[in-house]
């Protein structure tokens, strides 16, 4: 069971990891610092419904730092990580209160917390009080792109339930 | 279980309140005519907008990378910077909007201010640099 584990965790952090070394491709069309589509939160959400909180940290935590390693701005790795910490903590809490067709409102208010964890590190870091006026920005993007990757995680969610069932 | 009605609503509620938060920000004029440039949270520069000259630039550079910032009568922007996302040179001019430019990866911030906020020197002395 434990080599089980640690195979689909394994798998789950590559494929988070792919997600997001090919969404640094794909150029950022608002010149606010913190906006990005996050689809790699897609597998982080899956794996909070699908398979646990425990093993969630684990490909959380690990996609962060090789994330960081693979795009050459360890930098954006404090970001990434309180951004993730608090996206994760309030998953812990809304996994017990949502229905499985609510997947995607745990999307879209992990999103609004990763970027409320991100300006709290930007503020911390530039000691900068004033970067709170991006706070509307980013909590509009985090909705737009929390909605797009919660009705992914959802949908997957979804496929992945009958593709079980058929298997034997 | 919260029905998912009231999830959308409260979404929505928040989605809206920011939307109405950004106008708002988005309107409210700079506070005053001097851009402070902090680095770390320190004021290492200050320009006052009313008296610069034309195409002035001033280079910061540090162990973080290398910034060129450029003033103008009246405004201000990151012209050329040396970090991987280049946010803040997109940024463009600052001037009519009270949001600061930033570069997050050198952690330098440029912010329109009400009055100098070097520390030490007088302000006019940067704006001679």
């Amino acid at each position: 069971m434990m080599t089980r584990r640690l195979t689909r965790n394994a798998l789950l952090t590559a494929v988070a990891l792919i997600i997001f070394v090919v969404e640094l491709a794909i150029p950022n069309p608002f010149p606010v610092p913190g906006v990005k589509l996050g689809l790699a939160n897609i597998v982080t959400v899956y794996a909070m419904f699908k398979i646990g909180p425990a093993d969630t940290l684990m490909i959380l935590l690990s996609r962060i730092l090789l994330g960081s390693m693979f795009s050459g701005q360890m930098m954006s790795f404090f970001y990434s990580l309180t951004g993730g910490i608090f996206c994760y903590l309030v998953m812990l809490v809304l996994v017990r209160i949502l229905s499985t067709h609510q997947i995607w409102v745990c999307s879209v208010i992990g999103a609004i917390c990763h970027n409320f964890g991100q300006i709290l590190v930007a503020i911390v870091l530039t000691k900068t009080t004033a970067l709170i006026v991006y706070l509307p920005v980013l909590v509009i993007s985090g909705i737009l792109t929390g909605l797009f990757t919660g009705f992914a995680a959802q949908f997957l969610c979804e496929k992945m339930e009958k593709l079980r069932m058929n298997t034997p | 279980m919260v029905k998912t009605r009231i999830w959308a609503l409260l979404l929505g509620g928040i989605f809206l309140a920011c939307v109405a938060a950004y106008f708002v920000l988005d309107g409210m004029q700079p506070a005053g005519q001097v851009a402070n440039i902090y680095q770390n949270g320190v004021c290492i520069a200050s320009f006052d907008l009313s008296k610069v000259a034309e195409g002035e630039t001033y280079v910061v550079q540090d162990s973080h990378g290398c910034n060129i910032i450029e003033v103008e009568p009246g405004r201000i922007r990151m012209k050329e910077a040396d970090c991987p996302d280049q946010i803040c040179v997109r940024a463009g001019w600052s001037g009519e909007g009270a949001k600061p430019i930033v570069c997050l990866p050198h952690r330098l911030v440029i912010q329109i201010e009400a009055e100098a906020n070097m520390q030490g020197t007088d302000a006019l002395d940067a704006i001679s640099n």
